[in-house]
């Protein structure tokens, strides 16, 4: 057995075989990482089978690349902490328009490629991102009632558009992306994963559409716009009566493409009852390693998911 | 401002920022040291020296430092 994978194990003990190669991969092109990953499998709430199932999901999206995307993530944490250093120093994040951030991130093909190879990454390195998968497959989707239509808005990877197409009671799943290459990206997640994917669109949330949903996905979309309270109408307006949300959004948590900063989470629950939602739970999910207390003490990221529904 | 001033400032920074270390603060002190010394409290930590010691660090300042006398002598040096 190779040092590497010695080193993996030892980082962590309770991992299963998937997990275990990730680390051991990552710690390959990023051996200063093993801190961070000795403190992330440290958690009690690392749930080593549901590590298993993220790790082999992304292992096998990776596919031969994995040792780049591994490289990504590198970088992806190189670019963070510039982002961060400059939230701390400034009290806001670096750009503030949409504009800003098609210019310098999304119209860059080789810097989204390497962004989006971090980020996936990121799905099991960074605590609370890993528990925001969890919740929506373990707290969310099974709320949803049998038959229920699924939109998710902003879909990402796939990984929760995959994971609601996966569930018994979704009848029809679909993706909306205003980037032909995320939509490519997801297509890449669903043959990866070994299933057609559903029906994605290039569709702006922005526009008037006539159809409604018994569940939407918004994950990791209101910090990207310039008006989260406009999105968030939209959302409630293409849910039908009674259709459920989950809506995930972080607090102080800098990026090279985010411009709207929450600073806690009540603004965003403030901001999501205001499209006239109803917020039904809420999960809180602060950086890797750090309480509650002390994200909200020392202004660190914290994942604020809120399940919610349309009353009429 | 000499290296004991310095060290006392940064001294009050640690404790408030590592809040669960309860060990020396010496120049030897390193972030392998402080379980909540990670990389984002790294830059939390230099921005707060920025601002106590009136100094400004670069990049490959923050992130190339050993330990707090490193962190010590930079400032002084910065200081001059």
């Amino acid at each position: 057995m190779s040092a590497a994978v010695d080193a993996a194990r030892e980082i962590a003990p309770g991992a299963g075989p998937a997990t275990t190669r990730l680390i051991e991969a990552q710690m390959r092109a990023f051996p200063e990482h093993e801190a961070a990953l000795r403190k992330r499998f440290a958690l009690a709430d690392a749930d080593p089978i549901f590590c298993e199932t993220l790790a082999g999901m992304i292992e096998r999206i990776a596919g031969e690349t994995l040792a780049a995307v591994c490289d990504d993530y590198r970088w992806l944490a190189g670019a963070v902490l510039e982002e961060e250093l400059f939230f701390r120093r400034e009290g806001r994040y670096r750009l503030t328009s949409f504009a800003e951030a098609e210019a310098l991130v999304y119209a860059d093909a080789a810097y989204m490629t390497r962004y989006m190879n971090g980020l996936l990454l990121s799905q099991l390195w960074w605590a609370n991102h890993t528990a925001v998968l969890a919740w929506f497959r373990d707290r969310y989707l099974p709320a949803n009632r049998p038959g229920a239509r699924h939109l998710e808005v902003g879909p990402g990877h796939g990984l929760f558009l995959h994971l609601a197409a996966s569930d018994a009671r979704t009848s029809e799943a679909t993706g909306w992306d205003v980037s032909p290459a995320s939509l490519d990206q997801v297509r890449h997640t669903f043959a990866a994963l070994g299933k057609a994917p559903p029906p994605l669109s290039l569709v702006n949330l922005f526009e008037p559409s006539p159809e409604q949903f018994d569940s939407i996905c918004f994950s990791e979309v209101l910090e990207h716009l310039e008006t989260p309270a406009k999105a968030l109408a939209r959302v409630h307006d293409l849910l039908a009566p009674g259709g459920r949300a989950f809506i995930n959004a972080p607090v102080n948590s800098p990026a090279p493409d985010h411009i709207t900063l929450f600073s806690t989470p009540e603004a965003i629950v403030e901001l999501v009852s205001g499209a006239g939602l109803v917020v039904e739970e809420l999960l809180l999910a602060p950086s890797t390693g750090a309480s509650l207390e002390r994200a909200r003490k020392f202004a660190l990221a914290i994942s604020t998911v809120i399940i919610a529904r349309r009353a009429d | 401002m000499d290296d004991a001033a310095i060290l006392a400032g940064l001294e009050e920074i640690i404790r408030e920022l590592f809040d669960d270390y309860d060990g020396p603060v010496t120049p030897a002190l390193a972030a392998a040291d402080v379980e909540q010394w990670d990389s984002l409290a790294n830059v939390q930590l230099m921005v707060l020296a920025e601002r106590t010691f009136a100094v400004r660090f670069t990049t490959a300042e923050i992130s190339g430092l050993a330990n707090l006398g490193e962190l010590a002598a930079l400032i002084r040096a910065k200081q001059g």
